[in-house]
């Protein structure tokens, strides 16, 4: 039994947007295990993004706890939340959000800005995680000089620089092309498995959700109880998804049926 | 953003160009002051020297004849009268007359044309080229009263017996060519230099003179036994008065000075300094004023460039505040963050406006500070209108410049403008909430 890493009890968020009261989440209860990848679907205003804020220590709820590493962060005042944002959690964006002034390493190195690591480690750390994301070669380039996936590449090895209890990604191939958008979620998943990453992903692509190992769905601000199986456990257990033969960690392709994996 | 960096460089090049003026301006008033109370002091000291002379010139024209300005010449020259010595021998047999020094001054055959500027307009005048003085040069006199020039700078001085020599103002050296030892040539005589004397300034009018044995200057300048000064000079100062009332009754063709004339002289001199002073003072506290509402109004938009550059600045990238926050970055990073970069704007415009001040300073401060131009033309106009030993004074020109001091503060002044400019919007942009920056588009 792997441990939770996070945990929301009965959370509630409720807006006052003008005169109408929107009631944005509703007694959501969710149990996150280390080494799961999520995704959770929904179509606009189901409450994704305002889930994933709430888990990101963005923003709080109306009511309800989140626990994230034994912590109810709902407790811990605005001035503190930084440190818990900054260790415990990656956010991945749909817009990527890299700093265009700087290059992709600076990029990286961002998060660790503030932490005690010396100058050489936040730079070998950076260029380390560039290369998990596959783009060494192109540490020194500024965002405009970077394709839409290679942005989205650096964007993750930003959100793993401080080796984040839980990385969270609001819609993290929204802005991408269909070979693209599978390119990252495999890069995703890849991570999740060779290293462990705890990842909660929001979609509202289903194709994209499959490949997550729990789907969950929200639908007007509750979360829907029942949870289907993505393909992505399958592929934990290198067994194709579409065929049952055997595959490998690194195979893009099922050697037996020949479908994408 | 360039453009931001050169309003506020432009700014901030007023912020510095306006004290450095103000420092010029003072500066001037500062030297205007010594200079009046040391020539005051010194012509004190004159004067108590010589409580028992009587000086008696025989009448003369004025030097600058007023009127309208003209370009034409105009001969400045005294209309030059002259007594013969005899009248010494006189004034000497009235009661309390101690000594009677006769001199003959008389102009130079050889004129030079000079242009002054006023604020009426410019004169040309006609000048002797030099004066040549006859002194008596007997050796109780020498010793007893001050007959001779005494700020000799190179030769010796005239002494008793001398003939056929000279003494010579520095600044006719050029004129003649000739050193100590040469020999210079006045109406077909021939003189030997034996000295070199620094001249007394009279304002913008130095004197140029050459200084002999009187009988010596009787025969160059063909006046035979004439004479046109006397220096008398009195038993004891209570004689006086009667003694230059009897000249005066005597002998028209002498306008007599006393200790008291020219104490009075002295006043009216004072008096017309302590003007000067004032006028000069109510004008550089007015400059003052002028300049610290300026100084004010260029911190104000400065700050304000800052200000507004800075909000909008955060505003277009409230989405990197929201993403920044996201990732983990205090409030204190981010409003440092933007402090930080408050500032550098502010030092690159520090950067830009001392650049502008090195080169425009003279320009921004007459532009800004009309005041400190009178100095330079108004006020050392009159002065050299009355032909007076302030003009010389008053030529000093307030030319404003940057000093390094200034530039070290303007460096400050940036720095801390920067800061105070960019402390609301950095601090707006580390209390925005970063849920709400990211979804701003």
């Amino acid at each position: 039994m792997s441990e939770l890493v996070l945990e929301t009890q009965k959370l509630d968020k409720i807006y006052k947007l003008g005169g109408r009261t929107i009631r944005a989440l509703s007694d959501v209860n969710l149990q996150v295990k280390k080494g799961d990848f999520i995704s959770i679907m929904g179509s606009s205003g189901s409450g994704k993004t305002t889930l994933l804020n709430m888990l990101g220590c963005l923003d709080k709820p109306t009511s309800g706890e989140v626990i994230l590493d034994n912590v109810d962060v709902t407790k811990v005042p605005e001035r503190k939340l930084y440190k818990i944002r900054r260790h415990k959690v990656g956010f991945i964006f749909q817009t990527f959000n890299l700093l265009p002034y700087l290059n992709a390493i600076e990029n990286v190195e961002l998060p660790m800005e503030g932490t005690k690591e010396s100058g050489d480690k936040k730079k070998q750390r950076a260029r380390e995680l560039l290369k998990t994301v596959g783009l060494s070669e192109r540490e020194e380039h500024r965002p405009h000089r970077l394709s839409a996936g290679e942005q989205q590449r650096v964007a993750i090895a930003r959100a793993l620089a401080n080796d984040p209890t839980i990385v969270l990604a609001d819609e993290p191939t929204g802005n991408l092309d269909t070979k693209t958008k599978y390119e990252i979620v495999r890069l995703l998943s890849t991570l999740n498995i060779d290293q462990g990453t705890t990842i909660i992903m929001v979609t509202h692509d289903s194709h994209i959700a499959t490949r997550a190992g729990r789907m969950l769905s929200l639908y007007d601000g509750k979360l829907l109880a029942k949870e289907k199986e993505g393909t992505h456990l399958l592929k934990k257990e290198l067994i194709c998804p579409y065929c049952g033969g055997e595959i490998q960690p690194d195979n893009t392709f099922c050697p037996h049926c020949g479908k994408k994996l | 953003m360039l453009l931001v960096v050169i309003a506020l460089g432009f700014s901030m090049a007023i912020m510095i160009s306006i004290p450095s003026g103000i420092m010029a301006n003072q500066e001037a008033t500062q030297n205007l002051t010594q200079n009046f109370s040391s020539t005051i002091t010194n012509m004190q000291e004159e004067i108590n020297k010589t409580a028992t002379l009587i000086e008696c010139q025989t009448s003369s024209g004025q030097v600058f004849p007023s009127g309208a300005p003209t370009g034409m010449p105009r001969f400045g020259s005294r209309q030059e009268v002259f007594v013969n010595e005899t009248v010494g021998d006189e004034i000497r047999s009235i009661e309390g007359v101690k000594d009677v020094v006769p001199f003959l001054e008389k102009s130079s055959n050889e004129t030079t044309s000079e242009t002054l500027s006023t604020p009426r307009g410019s004169f040309t005048i006609l000048r002797p080229l030099y004066t040549i003085t006859g002194v008596p040069l007997n050796s109780s006199f020498i010793d007893s009263y001050s007959v001779l020039p005494t700020n000799l700078t190179a030769g010796r001085n005239l002494q008793e017996g001398d003939s056929g020599v000279l003494l010579m103002s520095s600044n006719l050296s050029d004129y003649f060519g000739v050193g100590v030892g040469g020999t210079v040539t006045i109406n077909e005589e021939s003189f030997t230099v034996v000295g070199i004397y620094e001249p007394t300034s009279q304002g913008r009018v130095e004197t140029r003179m050459v200084c002999m044995n009187l009988t010596d200057a009787q025969t160059v300048t063909g006046e035979v036994r004439n004479v046109s000064r006397f220096d008398v000079y009195a038993e004891d100062a209570s004689y006086v008065d009667a003694i230059a009332d009897v000249i005066e009754a005597t002998y028209s063709e002498l306008s007599v000075t006393t200790y008291k004339d020219r104490l009075t002289q002295l006043q009216n001199m004072q008096n017309m300094y302590n003007e000067t002073l004032k006028n000069a003072e109510s004008t550089l506290s007015q400059t003052q004023t002028v300049a610290f509402q300026e100084i004010i109004i260029a911190i104000a938009a400065s700050s304000l460039i800052v200000f507004f550059t800075m909000l909008y600045t955060t505003r277009e990238r409230t989405k990197e505040i929201g993403t920044l926050k996201a990732i983990g970055f205090s409030n204190w990073n981010v409003m440092s963050q933007f402090m930080l970069e408050g500032i550098l704007i502010s030092i690159a415009a520090g950067a830009v406006g001392i650049a502008i001040g090195i080169v425009g300073a003279p320009t921004l401060t007459s532009l800004l500070l009309p005041h400190v131009s009178m100095f330079g033309s108004t006020q050392i106009g009159r002065f050299q209108e009355l032909g007076n030993p302030l003009s010389a004074i008053g030529s000093q020109a307030t030319t404003a410049s940057l000093n390094p001091q200034l530039i070290f503060l303007a460096f400050g002044a940036a720095v801390l403008l920067g800061a105070l400019g960019s402390l609301y919007p950095a601090w707006r942009a580390s209390r925005t909430s970063p849920m709400e920056a990211l979804r701003y588009e």
